[in-house]
């Protein structure tokens, strides 16, 4: 099957999600596959993703064991791990014990079509006019279904984990979270995408997740695939009045990364963050086109995006805060902070406000620059080497998004990770 | 110590010559001031002998401990004891001020033979040398200059050449935006730390810095060249006449 440019060999769709695939698929017949020629992937070339051919999964990939898993496991999630292999449930290798009282987690699967839209299935994502949210839905095969009951406070980090594993046919792989906090529920989320091997495949992780009045969600995505994959996301999050939502992603890994969040505002007294960190080097490119939506009044909302390049990498950013025109008292910040390292990567940044309502305050700004040569000054007057001043300096700008995680594991991997991306990176220019 | 010969320099890239020239000779166990109008180079002056790599030395040779340190990077020179107290100290954040002085500490001491310090053994060094400058020990936890006020970054400057004990040291414009309170624990601190071993050069647009430190020599900086040099008594005739009858001599 061919969806357009993108080759494909299709599955049968398993039961639950059958009437929801054949209409995607019915949709894709005529919708058209991006190009540059589309306003929203001017910069974002896909010729890399459309000279492979892919297969649908929908195995569970018996060969990734415990041994496998076991160096991804959180100390504070150990009974709140949620896996999936290739985007597939893997019950044996998930420890999820938390009270039934303050959530429960189900399987997709195994929700009757009412349940399911009862719980908002498919209300967010575009189910017709966006290819790949489309495709999505075409291939999805499972997913989870978190409930966070009203006025609990779920102190355990929920850590749902999927790992990627293939052979040497890439293939393509979908998975939806389904999540819901309840009023004055708080919890926190940690997304993780991680691969076993350098593998090709396409990975489509949806997120439709609704907060109600006075509940928190705390959301950190993080992305450290291999660089030959190609993942795309869509996390779209609709918030009651005086609902919370703070959300950091962080992306390392994938040849192309494509993340479009969205947030929605549907009552007063809002607040949301959306910060991101990316780092990228080699032939990476790493594009993510948000969204931040205040359609009532009283919204704060805050968007601190950074970017580190080096290589031949390419980074693009599109950030689009609208406030329409009942939102009055509208308080957004939006920055876009680039550190350019090598003479042959590419950023472009888009800011874009549309404001409708007049009691705003939008901040915006973007940056594009190299290390600040007095900078690397400063540190080498005190005793640094060059190199060592500079991968200080560039381990600095990274850190000041993921100082403020407080998953104590996570935050220490992460660490690690900026130090090996600056200790790989600064020597090789300078 | 230190012996700066017909020094000309230029800013990297660009046609302008910024030093015209200067001669300067600092022995140790002495303390001099560089006072000057804006723009006349004083604060260039600094940087050059630290090494910045905005600015190309097209003539003349700065010889330090008897070697030409003109192919030495900032590093080098900071490893055999040149130090910097910045103008605009640098933001750092996401490093804190203790790892940065544990870093500079053991590089430093290790280049010239001394014993490096392991991190317990280093706090308490470096609470002693907080009373230097009446910085409060929670400061060594908070990243480099990061929300720092004017005087905090200047204080910071002074801490770090508490700490790293340099041989020669520049101060630029290290009383700026200083109040009367933070000039007086400033410059309190600088005269306890200089001894017979080491030297100071201020470079400073006011005499006020100088009623605190009491400089041996007094040198006028004006358009990239020295063109006067005295005693204290100079920076109080400076004081009185401006620069005017200087740059018109």
């Amino acid at each position: 099957m061919h969806f357009k440019e993108l080759e494909f060999t299709s599955q049968p769709p398993i039961d639950w999600v059958a009437p929801y695939a054949a209409k995607a698929a019915h949709s894709l017949e005529t919708l058209s596959f991006p190009t540059k020629k589309d306003e929203d992937w001017r910069f974002t070339p896909l010729k890399t993703l459309t000279k492979h051919s892919f297969q649908s999964v929908n195995g569970e990939a018996k060969s990734v064991t415990e041994e496998h898993v076991q160096k991804y496991r959180l100390p504070e999630s150990r009974e709140s791990t949620l896996v999936l292999v290739n985007g597939a449930i893997r019950e044996d290798l998930s420890s999820f014990s938390l009270d039934s009282s303050a959530i429960t987690v189900k399987k997709l699967q195994e929700m009757t079509p009412s349940e399911l839209e009862e719980a908002g299935f498919q209300s967010l994502v575009p189910v017709e006019n966006d290819y790949f949210s489309v495709l999505h839905t075409a291939t999805l095969t499972s997913g989870y279904y978190l409930h966070v009951h009203k006025g609990a406070k779920v102190e355990a980090p929920i850590h749902v984990l999927n790992i990627q594993t293939g052979g040497p046919t890439p293939y393509v792989s979908s998975f939806r979270l389904l999540i819901h906090v309840e009023q004055e529920a708080e919890a926190t989320l940690i997304e993780e995408h991680v691969s076993l091997d350098d593998s090709v495949y396409l990975t489509i992780p949806v997120m439709e997740t609704f907060v109600q009045k006075k509940g928190r969600l705390n959301h950190l995505r993080i992305q450290r695939e291999n660089k030959s994959c190609f993942h795309i996301s869509r996390p779209i999050t609709s918030l009651e009045g005086t609902a919370e939502y703070h959300s950091y992603t962080i992306a390392l890994g994938a040849h192309l990364f494509r993340n479009e969040p969205q947030i929605i505002q549907t009552g007063e007294e809002v607040d949301f963050t959306l910060d991101g960190l990316i780092l990228i080097d080699g032939d990476q490119i790493s594009d993510t086109h948000s969204v931040m939506d205040h359609r009532f009044s009283h919204g704060n909302s805050h968007q601190l995006h950074k970017v580190v390049v080096h290589g031949n990498a390419h980074s693009v950013f599109n950030g689009k805060i609208f406030v329409r025109q009942d939102a009055q008292i509208i308080d957004s910040f939006q920055e876009n902070r680039n550190l350019l390292l090598s003479r042959d990567g590419i950023v472009y940044t888009k800011p874009q406000l549309e404001i409708f309502a007049d009691d705003v305050q939008c901040s915006h700004g973007a940056t594009i620059g190299d290390l600040d040569p007095d900078e690397v000054f400063y540190l080498q007057s005190r005793g640094m080497t060059e190199q060592k001043a500079k991968e200080v300096l560039t381990y600095a700008f990274a850190l000041e998004t993921i100082e403020n995680i407080e998953v104590e594991s996570v935050h220490t991997f992460l660490v690690d990770e900026v130090k090996a991306y600056t200790s790989r990176n600064v020597a090789s220019r300078f | 110590m230190l012996e700066i010969k017909n020094l000309h320099a230029i800013v990297e890239g660009e046609d302008i010559e910024i030093l015209k020239g200067v001669n300067l000779t600092v022995s140790k166990g002495e303390i001099h001031a560089i006072m000057g109008p804006n723009g006349s180079g004083k604060s260039t002056l600094s940087k050059i002998v630290a090494g910045h790599p905005g600015y190309e030395v097209t003539e003349g040779d700065i010889i330090y401990d008897g070697e030409s340190i003109l192919e030495m990077d900032p590093d080098e020179r900071a490893h055999a004891g040149i130090f910097l107290a910045f103008q605009y100290p640098v933001e750092v954040p996401g490093v804190t001020n203790m790892t940065l002085l544990r870093e500079s500490y053991n590089t430093i001491a290790k280049s010239r033979g001394r014993e490096e310090m392991d991190p317990l053994e280093f706090e308490d060094y470096l609470k002693t040398k907080l009373d230097l400058v009446e910085m409060n020990p929670e400061f060594l936890h908070r990243s480099v200059n990061t929300a720092f006020s004017g005087g905090e970054k200047k204080r910071n400057e002074i801490f770090q050449m508490a700490v790293l004990q340099p041989k020669l040291s520049f101060l630029d414009e290290t009383d700026s935006g200083l109040d009367i309170d933070a000039l007086r624990i400033v410059s309190g601190g600088i005269n306890q730390i200089h001894g017979d071993d080491d030297a100071v050069v201020m470079v400073t647009h006011y005499q006020r810095l100088l009623e605190y430190i009491v400089p041996d020599v007094v040198h006028v900086m004006i358009d990239g060249v020295i063109v006067k040099t005295g005693g204290k008594e100079l920076a109080l005739e400076l004081e009185e006449k401006g620069y005017d009858w200087l740059e018109n001599a």
